[in-house]
């Protein structure tokens, strides 16, 4: 494991209750620059939540989180994004009735501090050169004048990874970011993951189990809102209890 | 969508061409028809003030009445009781609206969707009640009629008693916001406004502070519908509760929605259509309103981007097979 002063995210003891259930219980979890970790597990075991209390979307109930060593527990999601955090949604959310090209703009000309009323945002020649520079990583170049929702399924996922890497974030978090495509489009998908996405932080939530073991430096399994095993790919292949609960004897 | 190129020079040319028609037509037309054409252009104005929140921001707020007759009562007030000029009795109908406009906004933009709409038409609602029974102040039902004195800045001076004085007045103001307004929203500032009327949940993830965001909108629209109720005050000369009934705010729905939503143009087009529909209509029949109706339902149900948007599809559908 890499040295502690390299860790961007640590969860310390994070619960957050719905009612009487604890989706989240008793979490820590610590994440270093510039790995890809996976959290995998059982429908309901509260990886979104989890999700969604690091980026802001909901309170936790108890515990804190650290990101990049300050206390971002109580923050409000747009504060988070500018701390350094973004994501992207397990149900695509885009800007559906842009363009791709004013998809990507929105975010990049977020990272701005004041949005001046009396000047046209197209005088902006930092944010379009960014603009242009996404799409061409994104290789959405092309279609960058389509309308969003008229993009494929597969493309519309590219592009709300675009968005939220035009944020610049120092950590990325993805929500299933291949539900909803058919095994050959996960493929391409990845491949462009691999291109998009070197060198960022990551925290990626996933079931299809090829695209966690390709892609994932460590993985974390989550139980019941709680860790149940955290190690590299081979390490939770392996593991007994794992096996038992999540991966099924197929994977045996 | 709103990051488009070269259309800066169309738009000068059309806008233009309306401006000059407008500052010719009062040599052809008697006074009945400059206080019409006066009208229309504060429901203009009311109209595009209202499409920046709703057709930009995406809040449908049935509160505008409010700000429409708070600046009405600001002008009307400021002169009759207070006797201060008519540019002071102006600026300030933009902002006391906006003085209101923020406390309803500071409660309204936190809900969304039907609570949002309903908060805003109760506001609306307690400024009429509250009109209607503060006759001492503000003349209840019967509302409060004054003269006002010319406006002057420095040696630019506007007999407000004349009619055609009036007229270019208002259609000086009316011009002047319709620019600041395009202007806003095609600024990185608009931007922000799109991107939350697009999606809210995204908006914020990408690092904006929807509700402060949320709250200047409304207050440039609540500014801006004040100084509208306020130009109509000045025409009319003349204030009543009336104009704080939240009903009001439907004239800019109605606009905006057969002009088409969130295009600027759509809600002057809007106007102009249903108010001339209504004028000549009402000359042999009494159900004005069932004709407008019948037409609003219509557009929703077949042309929901309203005539801007129809007309866009078309230009772009010519140009696709050309």
């Amino acid at each position: 494991m890499p040295e502690t002063n390299k860790t961007i995210l640590k969860l310390v003891d994070l619960n957050k209750a719905f009612g009487g259930l604890l989706a989240v219980n008793k979490v820590n979890l610590s994440v270093q620059k510039g790995e890809l970790r996976a959290l995998i597990g059982p429908n309901g075991a509260g990886k979104t939540t989890l999700l969604n209390l690091i980026t802001g979307t909901l309170r936790s109930s108890s515990g804190q989180i650290f990101f990049k060593e300050k206390e971002i527990t109580h923050l409000h999601s747009h504060q988070i994004s500018h701390r350094g955090i973004a994501r992207t949604m397990q149900i695509t959310s885009l800007f559906s009735g842009l363009t791709v090209f004013e998809n990507i703009w929105a975010a990049v000309q977020s990272r701005k501090k004041f949005f001046n009323p009396f000047i046209r945002a197209l005088k902006w020649q930092d944010v379009k050169e960014k603009t242009d520079s996404m799409l061409e990583l994104t290789g959405l170049k092309d279609k960058a004048q389509l309308i969003s929702s008229e993009l494929s399924y597969g493309d519309q996922r590219i592009l709300e990874m675009g968005i939220a890497l035009s944020t610049e974030p120092d950590l990325l978090c993805l929500d299933e970011p291949t539900a909803g495509l058919n095994s050959q489009e996960s493929m391409v998908l990845v491949k462009k993951m691999r291109n998009m996405l070197s060198g960022q932080t990551i925290i990626l939530v996933e079931h299809d189990m090829g695209v966690v073991m390709e892609l994932a430096d460590n993985i974390s399994v989550l139980h019941y809102g709680a860790i149940l095993a955290e190690g590299p790919p081979k390490e939770i292949k392996e593991n007994e209890e794992v096996k038992k609960v999540y991966l099924g004897s197929e994977h045996a | 969508m709103f990051l488009h190129k070269g259309k800066s020079f169309g738009f000068i040319l059309i806008f233009s061409l309306i401006l000059f028609i407008f500052i010719a037509l009062p040599f052809f037309i008697d006074l009945f028809y400059q206080t019409f054409l006066t009208e229309l252009f504060v429901w203009i104005l009311f109209a595009i003030s209202f499409d920046l929140i709703f057709g930009y921001t995406g809040l449908l707020s049935f509160g505008q009445a409010l700000f429409f007759g708070l600046g009405s009562y600001t002008v009307t007030i400021s002169i009759l009781k207070m006797g201060l000029n008519t540019e002071l009795a102006l600026l300030l109908s933009i902002i006391i609206p906006m003085i209101f406009s923020w406390f309803v906004g500071y409660f309204s933009v936190k809900l969304s969707g039907i609570h949002f709409v309903i908060i805003t038409i109760i506001f609306a609602l307690i400024g009429n009640i509250i009109g209607e029974t503060w006759t001492a102040f503000t003349g209840g039902s019967d509302g409060l009629t004054f003269s006002p004195p010319p406006f002057r800045l420095g040696l630019f001076k506007v007999n407000l008693i004349d009619i055609k004085g009036n007229y270019y007045f208002v259609l000086a103001l009316v011009a002047l916001s319709y620019l600041f307004l395009r202007r806003m929203v095609q600024s990185p500032l608009g931007k922000v406004f799109i991107s939350i009327r697009e999606n809210e949940d995204r908006a914020r993830l990408i690092g904006y502070n929807v509700q402060r965001y949320k709250l200047i909108a409304f207050l440039i629209a609540g500014g801006l519908s004040g100084l509208a109720g306020g130009l109509y005050s000045l025409t009319l000369k003349y204030a009543a509760a009336s104009y704080l009934h939240w009903s009001i705010s439907g004239h800019a729905v109605v606009y905006t929605i057969v002009g088409g939503m969130g295009t600027l143009m759509g809600p002057v087009l809007g106007a102009g259509i249903v108010m001339s529909l209504e004028h000549y209509l009402v000359n042999f029949l009494q159900a004005t309103d069932l004709v407008v109706g019948i037409v609003l339902v219509f557009m929703v149900l077949m042309a929901p981007k309203g005539l801007v948007g129809l007309i866009q599809s078309k230009l772009k559908r010519k140009e696709a097979s050309a």
